[in-house]
Formats: structure tokens, C-alpha cells, sequence
């Protein structure tokens, strides 16, 4: 039950991180591929009016791990505490922009919220990635399973670690040229003309760079954490995460080459669930790590509620997981297709 | 305790302002979201336009104002890991079902549709935008049943059990999620918000008969504003205020005490409509009080016997009882302030003279920022009542409090919410004092050019 329970939280997160990480990719890319008031309304439009339903999945993702894991999310928010204020802070910059973006038809205003926008959205790619960071490398949790955290400490990656260190920071990086590869992938999909055309470049040159990168921290994180090529092993997860993520390569690129926009956005969406399903099999059954002493690391046994609460919502988050399954395609059938403007808000 | 070293005292009032602020917010969601759907349910029986200009207005609204509440609402689930991570760890079994509930059942179902209403009459037909207009209406409310379900919990916890490491357990959830209190309290609140809703499309509609424009949509507004005002007010103080107090007189008299200012008991006890405790001298200053009616209204006779503060241990009071007193004074006040105002209005608009009544006009146009302050008050009487418990008689408040978090860094935090929601007030109402400014009208207008449709093409035929 206990590892039924850290899957499905596990995929609450990673759509999450799929569906928001597009906005986010496509949010830092905004000025970029969009350089008139019309091609930036294009790429609002593209995002669309289902973005509150994308942050959604956090706001359930953290209501189900109150329920189901309290003591990794009560160690966990409290230790992360100024760090989870700026995504916060960040998360709110980003939707204020983009609701209230187009409501005053001023150039002054729209280059505000506009610039707004972009600075929200690299804020939360860095501080999402940095937390993935945070989630494979450690944090500094001591015999009682809590932790308090400085924003950096020594940038070593044992011991009284930072939020920041050469790890987390380069996951922090790479994550943002991921998400924003992933954006422009999802641009290319949504947009004609111009902005298509410039989204398609900008995909080819970051997906170009996320291939390296990828080699580089898969090294790193080798040499910070030995022990997790061990896990991922045995983990049939971590084996379906790795041939998502060869699938999805091979989608992307013959999807990138030969324009066919609807094949690499869905190479796009899979190699970022193979990446954190693979993460997040081979940190299994440990879901908070601790630097200090592996012994105080919080496993999903250990923070897990009684087995009543977890049986019994296991009763109701089918239901709703269905319910929320069908208002979105419901809703989203209705916005297929390249988005033209001057037909609705968004 | 309540010192500025004390962090719980800086978790407390962040939470209390970040609370405070975001239910400004969903109040009038749940309030106006009836209102749409009343437009639309309108505009497809009759085909009259008007009522599509109306819903399409009020939409406009309805989005600025559902936007603030959802950048808001975030930052109130992180806060019970960051701030009460103790609070999270003892009861997360328990208050994390309906928190993450409200997230399947409610939120999903709000945010799917909510654009759609918003900005997509023409891509959905007016049917089924329509139906995302119920199912926005509806996911507000649900999403209000989990909250206060979560809420009663603390207020009066049932359906727990304590498990073998000290931490709660859910024993019956069926029992949690039916807790009468939670029935009463959602009721209560649900009719509060619908006060909010009214008496805001009252104050739009008074407005513009007092400026003598968009002449049409202002009598709408006033009449079906007026109507619900009346009836929603009566609901808020009978039977749903009503069975509150009497549901905090049954459980936790001590709170009730509190709350009237009675620190010795009696039978006949009065209710004091005016009067201010004195705390530290036991006892109520410059007291005008209705004899007997404190025992009829919570126990049902006037002989019935009402407990004092007296008779419980100082360390149950709860621990503002001045702050809760006054709350909750004005809060019944003020509830009783508008059933008046809009049972004359109501009268004045059967008698067809509201449209003429310029002083009346003028009081419903500037009366709308009363039922925000009265649900202010009703939540502080709630939260300021249930004091010096986190869950009632379970867990203390102070007990909660994240302890690796200094009191400095909640200080600060604290401090950024102020600033950036104090940016966000000005911008809303800046931005609806605008589209209120613009008017229904102009919405239309601007519509037509946006679409290059006539209205007869999108309105039901």
C-alpha cells in the first residue's frame, strides 16, 4: 500500500511538472519567440485557459502527501521554508502576469507583465530543478527527521549542504533548458507562422544542449549519491523510465526533422516522465535523504499515515482522479489545434 | 505567549493575514458564481439578451476576482507544512484527506471549466457554457464543503482515533466528513458568501442608475441583487446562525461564554448589545442588555442556565476574548443591519419606487463592503473562539508551530505577503474599478469587435 501510496503521489508531481513545466518553458522563452504584442498574445493563447488545471496537480499533489506521508511533508516544508516562500511568491508573479497581462491594451502595460512573466517563470524552473536537486542529493536531516536549511552553504555536496551547491545548481540548469525545450516543443504544436517558426529553432538548439547536459549530471549524480545506479537496478520502474526516455529521443528527433510538431511534443512530454520516474524509482523507499547520516534519511514506511487513511483514500482518489480526467478532456477538445487570436481571450 | 520572540505568534497572524486576505477572494466566487449561472440559466429559457450582457459582464469580474483567489488559496495548503509542520505531522492523516479532496473533486472541476466560462461562449455553445458555469458554481462550493469539513474538524473533532505512535488516525470517514458542525458552519458560511455576491451585483446596479446609465442591465442587477440579499441575509442569521451559536453553547460552552462576555453564570442570562469586557476586572463595562435572551437563544428557554467563564480553568479561555467578543458583536450587528436594508429595499422595489429612492440607492451602493467586513468578523469569532486549541480539546496551538523556523524568518515572509497582496489589492481594484467603470455595455461592444459576430450569432436562438 505504502509504495502504491509513493507512486501515485510520484505521478501526481510529475504531471505537474509536465503539464506546468511547458507553461514554465514556454513563459521563459515568451520574449524570444514572440516579438509583437500580437506573437506574444499568441504564445498567452497558446499556454490557455487550462493553466489553473495544470497547477492543480500541485495543489492535490500537496493535499495527498499531508494525507498520506504527514511527516515528510511536515520535516520537508518546514526545512525547506524560505525556499518554498520564493516558489510561492513566484507561482503567484506568474499567474497574476498572465491573467491580468492582457487586460489593458497599453504597450507599457503588456511590457510589464510581460517582463513579469519571463522573471516568474525562470525563478520557478530554477527553484523546481534545484529541488529535484535536492530530492536525489540529500538535505542535512538530523536523528529526529528534521532539517533547517541555508540558501548555500560550503557549495559541497556532503554534510551541512545549502539549498544551492555545484549539484543542485546544475540540476537547477538543466531543468530550466529542459522545461524550456519542452515549451518550445509545445509552441511549435500550438503556434503558425513566425513564432512557430522561431519556437522550432530555439527547440532544435535546446533539446541540442539538453543532451550533454543530460550526460553531465547523470555523472554527477553518480559521483553524489554511488548508491542510486544500485537502486535503479532492481527497479522495474527505473527500467520503463529508460525506455521512455530512449523512445522519446528517437520521437523527438525524427519529430523535430521532419515537422511533424504533434510526434515531438509527445517525445517531449515522455522523456520527461521517463527522467523523474526514473528519479524517483531509484531514490525509492528513501524519500528524504539525509547528508549527515544515512540512518536519519525519512523512508515512505517510516513518514506513511496509519493504514486506515491510506485504505481509505484509496477509495476516493480513483474517483476523483477520474472526474478530474474528464473535465480536462471535456474542456480540452474544445482548444485542439494551432491557436488563433482575436477569437477569445485567450 | 504573543510575544515577538514567540514564532507561534508570527505563524499565527501570517496565517491569519494570508487567510484573511485570500477569503476576501473566494467569498465573492461562491457568492457571484450563482449569479452567472442564474444569467445563462436566463439567456437560454428566454433568449432575451440582456441576460447574456449580464453574464457576460459579471464573467469579467468573476475572472479578476477568481484569479486573485487561486494565486492566494496556494500559499494556504504550503503554509501547514512550513509554518505548522507540527500541526501536519500530528493530524496530517486526518486533515489531509479533505485538503487533498478538495483538490480532486473541487479544484479540478473549478479550473477546468473557469476559462471556458470566462472567454469561451463562442468555442462552447451556449448550452454547454452554461453547464461550465454550473460546474464552476458547483466545484466553488464543494471545494467550501472540504474546508469547512476540515475546519469542524479542529472546531469539534470527530471520526479520529489516536494510533500507537501518538498521532491521529482517521477511524470513520464518513463520520469526519458528515461532523454537524461542518454542516452548520458550511451552511452558515455558504449563505454568508452569497450575502457578499448580492450585495456587491447590488451596489454595481444602484451605481448606474445613480449615474443614469446602462439603464437595462441596472434594474436587473438591482432586482435580482435586492431579492437574494434579503433572503440569503435571513438565511446567514436563521436557522443557520442561529444553530451555530446553538452548536457552540452544546459542545464548548466555555467558548460561548467567551464570545458574550459572561464571566459568571446564570439562568436568564442576557444578551448584551452593548458592552465591553474588561478582562483583567472580570466583567463587562457599560453593559445594555436584553434580559433572558442569551438562555432562550442557545439553550431554547429563558430559565435555562448559560455557564460562565468562571467556571472553567483560566488556561481553556480562549486567549482574546475582547478581540472575539467585538467580533462577534458586530458581526451580529451588521447581519441584522442587512436584513433591514434590504427588506426596505426589497419593499421599495415591489412598490416600483427603488429606482427613485436616491438615498436608498446611495446606502446599497456603499453598503457593499459590509459583508466582507461581517465575514471577516465570523471567521475571527471561529478562529479567535476555538483558541487556546488548534483541535479542540486535542492539540494545542502552541503546540503546532514549526519549531525549526525562526520567528525572524516568518517575520519576514510575513512582511513579503503584506507587500506583494497590498500590489495585488491595488491592482484589482484597479482593474475591476475599471470594468465597473466601462460598463456592461461597452463589454458587448468590445465583444462584437473582438469576434466581429452580431449578438444574434452566439445567442441561443
Amino acid at each position: 500500500m505504502i509504495a502504491t501510496w509513493y507512486s501515485i503521489v510520484s505521478f501526481m508531481l510529475i504531471v505537474y511538472v509536465v503539464l506546468d513545466g511547458r507553461n514554465f518553458g514556454a513563459g521563459m522563452l515568451h520574449r524570444l519567440v514572440a516579438r509583437t504584442p500580437e506573437e506574444r498574445r499568441e504564445v498567452v493563447a497558446a499556454i490557455g485557459p487550462l493553466w489553473t488545471w495544470h497547477e492543480v496537480w500541485l495543489v492535490g499533489f500537496g493535499g495527498t502527501l499531508l494525507a498520506v506521508f504527514p511527516r515528510l511533508m511536515s520535516s520537508a516544508f518546514a526545512g525547506y521554508y524560505l525556499a518554498l516562500f520564493l516558489i510561492l511568491w513566484g507561482l503567484i508573479l506568474r499567474g497574476v502576469s498572465l491573467e491580468v497581462g492582457g487586460h489593458i491594451n497599453d504597450h507599457l502595460w503588456h511590457r510589464f507583465w510581460d517582463s513579469v512573466f519571463v522573471f516568474a517563470n525562470f525563478l520557478l524552473a530554477i527553484l523546481f530543478g534545484a529541488a529535484a536537486g535536492n530530492l536525489a542529493r540529500g538535505v542535512p536531516l538530523d536523528a529526529q527527521g528534521n532539517f533547517s536549511m541555508a540558501f548555500f552553504t560550503d557549495f559541497r555536496a556532503q554534510g551541512y549542504v545549502g539549498l544551492l551547491d555545484w549539484y543542485t545548481v546544475s540540476i537547477a540548469i538543466f531543468a530550466a533548458v529542459i522545461l524550456a525545450a519542452h515549451g518550445a516543443t509545445y509552441l511549435t504544436l500550438k503556434t503558425e507562422g513566425l513564432v512557430h517558426d522561431r519556437s522550432l529553432k530555439w527547440a532544435r538548439y535546446l533539446w541540442v544542449a539538453v543532451a550533454p547536459l543530460f550526460v553531465v549530471i547523470s555523472i554527477e549524480t553518480w559521483i553524489v549519491r554511488p548508491d542510486l545506479p544500485g537502486h535503479a537496478i532492481y527497479n522495474p520502474f527505473c527500467w520503463l523510465g529508460l525506455i521512455m526516455i530512449a523512445v522519446s529521443v528517437i520521437a523527438l528527433i525524427t519529430g523535430l526533422n521532419s515537422f511533424r510538431e504533434k510526434r515531438a511534443f509527445i517525445g517531449s512530454n515522455l522523456l520527461l516522465v521517463g527522467l523523474l520516474i526514473t528519479g524517483s524509482g531509484a531514490i525509492f523507499p528513501v524519500m528524504l535523504y539525509s547528508t549527515l547520516a544515512p540512518g536519519n534519511s525519512l523512508t515512505a514506511y517510516a513518514v506513511a499515515s496509519s493504514p486506515q487513511a491510506l485504505a481509505l483514500a484509496f477509495i476516493w482518489w480513483p474517483i476523483g482522479f477520474v472526474l478530474a480526467t474528464v473535465y480536462f478532456l471535456l474542456i480540452s477538445r474544445r482548444y485542439v489545434g494551432k491557436v488563433t487570436i482575436n477569437q477569445d481571450g485567450y | 505567549m504573543n510575544s515577538i520572540y514567540d514564532p507561534a505568534f508570527w505563524s499565527r497572524l501570517q496565517f491569519a493575514f494570508t487567510i484573511t486576505y485570500h477569503y476576501l477572494f473566494p467569498q465573492l466566487t461562491m457568492g457571484l458564481a450563482w449569479f452567472l449561472v442564474y444569467f445563462k440559466w436566463r439567456a437560454l429559457r428566454t433568449g432575451d439578451e440582456k441576460y447574456n450582457q449580464a453574464a457576460r459582464f459579471w464573467a469579467k469580474i468573476f475572472g479578476l476576482n477568481f484569479a486573485i483567489g487561486v494565486v492566494t488559496g496556494i500559499p494556504m495548503e504550503f503554509q501547514f507544512g512550513t509554518n505548522w509542520s507540527e500541526f501536519s505531522k500530528y493530524a496530517g492523516g486526518v486533515i489531509g484527506q479533505t485538503l487533498a479532496m478538495e483538490g480532486m473533486f473541487a479544484f479540478f472541476l473549478e479550473s477546468a471549466f473557469v476559462g471556458a466560462l470566462i472567454f469561451g461562449e463562442r468555442r462552447l455553445g451556449p448550452r454547454l457554457h452554461f453547464l461550465a458555469a454550473v460546474a464552476v458554481a458547483t466545484g466553488s462550493w464543494l471545494s467550501a464543503y472540504f474546508i469547512l469539513v476540515t475546519n469542524a474538524f479542529m472546531q469539534h473533532p470527530i471520526g479520529y482515533q489516536i494510533e500507537s505512535n501518538g498521532l491521529l488516525g482517521i477511524s470513520s470517514l464518513s463520520a469526519y466528513l458528515s461532523n454537524p458542525w461542518a454542516v452548520i458552519q458550511f451552511l452558515h458560511n455558504q449563505m454568508a458568501a452569497l450575502v457578499t455576491g448580492s450585495f456587491v451585483v447590488t451596489a454595481v446596479g444602484a451605481f448606474y442608475v445613480l449615474r443614469g446609465l446602462h439603464q437595462t442591465q441596472a434594474r436587473l442587477y438591482l432586482r435580482a441583487g435586492t431579492l437574494t440579499a434579503l433572503i440569503a441575509s435571513f438565511l446567514v442569521a436563521f436557522p443557520t446562525g442561529d444553530q451555530q451559536a446553538k452548536i457552540v453553547g452544546r459542545y464548548r460552552p466555555v467558548t460561548l461564554a467567551a464570545m458574550e462576555g459572561k464571566f459568571t453564570g446564570g439562568s436568564m442570562a442576557d444578551v448584551a448589545v452593548i458592552g465591553q469586557p474588561n478582562v483583567a476586572a472580570r466583567r463587562l463595562e457599560n453593559p445594555i442588555e436584553i434580559p433572558g435572551a442569551l438562555s432562550f437563544l442557545a439553550y431554547g428557554t429563558f430559565q435555562s442556565y448559560v455557564h460562565g467563564l468562571d467556571e472553567y480553568p483560566e488556561d481553556t479561555w480562549p486567549d482574546n476574548i475582547e478581540l472575539l467578543y467585538y467580533s462577534f458583536h458586530l458581526m451580529i450587528t451588521l447581519g441584522t443591519l442587512f436584513i433591514v436594508l434590504m427588506a426596505l429595499a426589497t419593499l421599495q422595489s415591489w412598490r416600483g419606487r427603488l429606482e427613485k429612492s436616491g438615498w436608498l440607492l446611495w446606502v446599497l451602493m456603499l453598503a457593499f463592503p459590509f459583508p466582507y467586513i461581517a465575514n471577516t468578523l465570523g471567521w475571527m469569532t471561529a478562529e479567535l473562539g476555538r483558541q487556546p486549541w488548534l483541535i479542540y480539546g486535542l492539540f494545542h496551538t502552541h503546540d503546532g508551530y514549526s519549531k525549526v523556523v525562526s520567528s525572524g524568518d516568518t517575520i519576514f515572509t510575513l512582511i513579503g505577503f503584506v507587500g506583494l497582496y497590498f500590489v495585488l489589492g491595488l491592482l484589482f481594484l484597479y482593474l475591476v474599478g475599471r470594468e465597473i467603470w466601462r460598463g456592461p455595455d461597452e463589454e458587448k461592444v468590445a465583444f462584437v469587435k473582438a469576434t466581429g459576430l452580431n449578438q444574434s450569432e452566439v445567442s441561443p436562438a
